[in-house]
């Protein structure tokens, strides 16, 4: 990584560990704010526990 | 066959596999421990022989990667509570006791039983009975084999062997052969006999806090969290799945719906007919003849019952994962007494080690709503030390300008596809490619193996210039996910986005009609014929950009105001914030401490200074919204504020409404007819009065105005907030007698431990229910409190020198506001988020926001990671220069349009607004940002004026007609 | 011996709701038979009833409108 792709020696990029459902949307957010984000995930997909969920209340929606 | 993680162990998979159907990315994976390539030094290489596109490579091995990074946020999540630590509940042994988990997954379309409701004990009956069945007629003819070599029957060979024949290398084997079939037959026997009572389960009962609230068996003395609402959830979905009805019962300790809509859903459960029983159950034994499932329980009134269930759900708690506890250690972070990592109430994402945030679970138990705020919440926090270099690592991305093609007659491309063998094994992929060819305004058609790869969509490039297309016919999978692909490959060839259609031929054919390769082939024609058809008629739509106010409108200056306004501020981007009082702070001027005993006052005085020094930050005292317009990115607010005429307009981008709640004064109990009871706040001033100090019994009444009819909603906060003023009387006076009255004590999450303590100190407690509710009246020298015992089932009479009232939480005067910025409100008054468990800070209006209180009562942590939240959300609108507007909107034909206002009428977004154009003549304009493309307003308009872009009468139309031509 | 009767039909289907539930019987590989024609609109209140008038017109057996 070049200095000049940061500013005063902050790193524009966070590494977000874990994701499911919380480090899906913290990894969005950051990265629709302008921040590099690294997303790591032990599994071969992410979702998480919410994607083994059948539906979720009060609607009764699908969870995937 | 490896046992399926995802499908909680129920199912199996192989060792090459994609996690789930829709799983992200939608790859297939090798498990290298089971795969025997890789894992068991074995020669195999089938996949990469079958591969069609060469993407196995078994060299690939594990990389160390260094990462620069400016913050980590942790959201490992969770590990469900393995119950097979318990020998009472039998769930290692017995296959009908099932975890939550488990449930989900049999109750799930995608799950191993397509969603019917089956049995563990029979999932896997078909299959067996099918293998034991071949595997027997396999021996029979082999053992048939050998007698017939010898002419004997099978009683003349049993009798040969027993003579002579125990050296006989036939024999022996006859004899081999004989035993495993009679024990094949014993076993089908068995599984017939299983078959015959096999059935779909009739009664389930749900255990609640399986590994939660428990500290004799396990070490988890919080409460979870999220366990009564899943399993009240799972009761309903499951007799919704049960075919001839379904016996639901939900055994439990206290039914914790405390969240937004639960109490309402945990009443319609009620209604519904799912049985409540406040139980909790220590013993599960097996019925054997049937797998059925004995519960040993004491009832309320104290009878001793015995009763059979189908199936039994262990509705398991949340854990800290052991990786969990590894991982904090070699981040140097912090954890509590839990293993969850330990927190501030005042900074709920920050961990103890700078730079590191954490959301989620393993934070402490919490539901999706609540994670998913965290992780927004995380996302601000993490930001706010990095807004110096934000946008410097990522890349803005470019396209070739546009080229016109509004004046050229329709050149289209057909590109059917393969998906490897997921349409072709059914769709005559072949005959399509031919039929497309003899289409109208087709003047290319490609096949692919698999259109989204890489290297079809730069073959896509060069193809749309070679053959100068100007539309693009994809016929392959949903549009849903892979239109966005196709429109950036297509912006990259110079074409605008919407010259773009797709044919759902998988989904739709290959996929659903498996049986029936012809139809599925005529059907995929047909959808190609509508897509092309449709295709010649669509046209570029401009996508406008508007420039974005890099600042925030703030409504409340309370905590979750004042939080997400300087959340904001540390970005970088200038907010205001408009408070309806003469100072800032709102509610938790009147709180003196956090569950968790942190100082509220000493927190809340820092907050408003940095507040007033922070220079991004304009506070507006004494202030009243006048009116708003606009729409993201650009909004325009009339203020007024110090009791001045004069008013202010605030141009805006964003909005957030943190306009918070407030508790009722009640109208029973003696509420303001007698000093000696008090709401909230009011025991909290009166702590060092001679009445609080020298009392020698309180009583706390709970529900007051919460949980009834006329306001159904739980308000939350207001067991743990008695909980803890309990705990506080008995450590100033232990002799004192400390009464609380409740109907369930919802001491969530790791509050728990307050409640664990008030019964340590010897407070009591009292559960009332709403036909007896307590009575309170005034006599010599305090207040006599009766209440109906639920043990004794008989009245109990207090001697009361004080009482406390929790009186509901609810939202004052919000209507107007959500008028204004057209915003809806839920039944109970409280600001409706666009979706309540995944974006629970956002409105379906964009760049409106809602955090604290006004979104429902909680706790003053939540109702900061909320407002942090808020924050980060706005910013991911503020960091934008500019916004595109989405092609797909309405337009007003203003020759054709009358302004009679039924589009404005019918719109739910306020899009389309009446302006007047010379006098008494008024047209509708459409306000593009505003606009979400439904195309309400073209059904509704009279005229013809109104239309919608992209799904015009035309548009529409044709396909109806290509579809029914034949 | 005259051919079985088979049914067309037109479904509108919702992009957000019902489009996204064939999907997902699609993905489920729920089968069904082979008589339906979706057409996908951005919201279920963009089907006029002309559009479902104009599909009977046009000799369909049955609109179906879903979202």
């Amino acid at each position: 990584m070049s200095k000049s792709s940061r500013g005063n020696g902050t790193i524009g990029a966070v590494l977000v560990v874990g994701g499911g459902i919380a480090g899906i949307q913290a990894a969005l957010d950051l990265a629709n704010s302008g921040y590099f984000v690294h997303l790591l995930e032990k599994g071969p997909a992410i979702g998480g526990g919410m994607a083994q969920l059948d539906k979720t209340f009060p609607t009764n929606e699908c969870a995937m | 066959m490896v046992i399926d993680a995802y499908n909680a162990g129920l199912g199996e998979r192989k060792a090459i596999y994609k996690y789930y159907a829709q799983a992200i990315p939608s790859a297939y994976a090798i498990d290298s421990d089971n795969c025997r390539q890789l894992g068991q030094g074995k020669k195999c290489g089938i996949c990469a022989k079958v591969c069609p596109t060469g993407a196995i490579d078994y060299k690939q091995k594990e990389q160390m990667l260094d990462l620069e990074v400016g913050a980590v946020i942790l959201s490992t999540g969770f590990h469900a509570f393995d119950p097979g630590r318990f020998d009472t509940y039998n769930y290692a042994g017995l296959p009908n006791v099932v975890t939550a988990m488990e449930f989900e997954r049999l109750l799930s379309a995608g799950g191993p039983t397509s969603g019917h409701l089956m049995r563990p004990s029979e999932l896997s009956l078909k299959a067996d009975l099918a293998a034991a069945e071949k595997g027997l007629s396999k021996l029979h003819k082999q053992l048939k084999q050998l007698e017939g070599k010898y002419g004997k029957t099978t009683g003349e060979m049993y009798d040969t062997f027993q003579s002579a024949g125990k050296d006989d290398k036939d024999l022996r084997r006859w004899e081999t052969l004989a035993e495993q079939a009679t024990e094949l037959e014993n076993r089908l026997r068995d599984l017939k006999a299983k078959q015959e009572t096999a059935h779909e389960p009739k009664k389930i009962a749900w255990l609640q806090c399986v590994g939660s609230r428990e500290i004799n068996q396990c070490d988890n003395g919080y409460c979870s969290g999220v366990c009564c609402m899943y399993a009240i959830k799972e009761a309903v979905i499951a007799k919704e799945h049960a075919k001839d009805g379904l016996e639901a019962a939900i055994f439990f300790m206290d039914m914790r719906t405390y969240g937004k809509e639960f109490e309402q859903y945990y009443n319609r459960a009620q209604e519904s007919g799912i049985r409540f029983v406040r139980s909790r159950i220590h013993t599960v034994e097996s019925v054997p003849e049937n797998d059925n499932l004995r519960l040993g329980y004491v009832t309320e009134s104290g009878d001793m019952v015995s009763e059979d269930f189908d199936m039994v759900v262990l509705s398991v708690g949340l854990e800290s994962s052991p990786e969990m506890q590894d991982l904090a250690a070699a981040l140097g972070i912090e954890l509590d007494h839990y293993n969850f990592a330990a927190t501030s109430s005042f900074a709920p994402v920050a961990t103890s080690r700078p730079g590191v945030f954490v959301c989620g679970v393993l934070q402490g138990p919490k539901d999706i709503p609540l994670s998913v705020m965290e992780a927004s919440a995380a996302a601000g926090a993490a930001a706010s030390n990095l807004s110096s270099a934000r946008h410097t690592l990522v890349k803005e991305k470019t396209f070739p300008e546009e080229r016109d093609v509004r004046a050229e007659p329709p050149r289209i491309g057909v590109f059917v596809c393969n998906c490897g063998v997921n349409i072709s094994s059914v769709v005559r992929v072949k005959e399509v490619v031919e039929y497309a060819k003899s289409l109208p305004n087709v003047v290319y058609v490609q096949e692919n193996l698999f259109s989204c790869s890489q290297d079809a969509q730069d073959k896509l490039v060069e193809v749309i210039k070679e053959q100068d297309l100007n539309r693009v016919v994809v016929a392959a999978c949903s549009p849903r996910t892979h239109e966005p692909l196709f429109q950036e490959t297509l912006r990259n060839s110079a074409l605008n986005k919407y010259l773009y259609e797709q044919a759902n031929i998988r989904d739709q054919c290959s996929w659903v009609h498996a049986g029936d390769p012809d139809a599925a082939t005529e059907k995929a024609k047909d959808l190609v014929r509508m897509s092309v058809s449709r295709a010649a008629l669509i046209e570029p739509l401009p996508m406008p950009s508007v420039p974005v106010t890099a600042s925030a409108l703030i409504v409340g200056g309370g905590v979750a105001g004042m939080v997400s306004a300087l959340t904001l501020a540390k970005q970088g981007f200038k907010s205001t914030i408009v408070e309806q009082k003469d100072r800032l702070g709102g509610h938790a001027l009147k709180l003196k401490k956090t569950w968790k005993g942190e100082d509220v006052s000493e927190f809340l005085g820092k907050l408003v200074e940095e507040v007033k020094a922070e220079a991004n930050i304009d506070v507006l005292l004494n202030a009243e919204i006048k009116d708003t317009s606009g729409f993201v990115g650009n909004f325009k607010t009339t203020v007024s504020s110090n009791g001045t005429e004069s008013l202010k307009e605030i141009e805006h981008g964003v909005t957030i409404l943190a306009t918070g709640a407030h508790s009722i004064a009640p109208q029973e109990y003696f509420y303001g007819k007698s000093e000696r009871v008090f709401r909230w706040h009011e025991l909290d001033e009166a702590w060092d009065s001679d009445l609080v100090k020298n009392a020698s019994s309180a009583v706390f009444i709970q529900c007051v105005g919460s949980r009834e009819p006329q306001r159904p909603h739980c308000s939350k906060i207001c067991c743990t907030f008695s909980v803890q003023k309990a705990v506080e009387l008995k450590e100033r006076n232990p002799d004192m007698d400390v009464y609380i009255l409740y109907r369930d004590i919802r001491t969530y999450g790791e509050r728990e431990d307050l409640y664990k303590e008030a019964r340590r100190r010897g407070v009591i407690f009292v559960r009332f229910d709403t036909d007896h509710k307590p009575v309170v009246e005034q006599v010599e020298g305090g207040l006599q409190v009766t209440v109906i015992d639920h043990i004794l089932r008989r009245p109990i009479t207090l001697k009361a020198d004080f009482a406390t009232l929790a009186s509901a939480i609810e939202t004052r005067d919000i209507a107007g506001l959500a008028q204004q910025f057209k915003v809806p409100v839920s039944q109970d008054n409280f600001f409706l988020e666009v979706h309540m468990k995944l974006r629970p800070v956002d409105f379906a209006t964009d760049g409106v926001f809602v955090c604290g209180l006004a979104h429902y009562p909680k706790p003053i942590d939540e109702s900061i990671a909320q407002a942090q939240a808020a924050a980060a959300r706005a910013a991911t609108i503020l960091a934008q220069k500019s916004i595109e507007v989405e092609g797909v909107v309405s337009t007003v034909d203003e020759t054709l349009c009358r302004g009679c206002g039924k589009c404005v009428e019918v719109c739910p977004y306020g899009a389309p607004q009446l302006v007047e154009v010379a006098q008494d003549v008024h047209v509708s304009r459409i306000q593009e940002a505003l606009c979400k493309g439904c195309g309400a307003c073209a059904v509704a308009c009279p005229t013809g004026a109104a239309a919608i872009r992209h799904f015009n009468d035309r548009e529409v139309l044709t396909m109806v007609e290509a579809a029914l031509c034949e | 011996m005259t051919a079985e009767f088979e049914p067309k039909i037109i479904a509108f289907c919702c992009n957000w709701c019902a489009y996204a539930g064939a999907d997902l019987a699609g993905v489920s590989r729920i089968q069904y038979p082979p008589n339906i024609r979706v057409i996908r609109v951005m919201c279920s209140g963009r089907v006029s009833p002309d559009f479902i008038l104009r599909a009977f017109q046009l000799g369909a057996d049955g609109v179906l409108v879903s979202g």
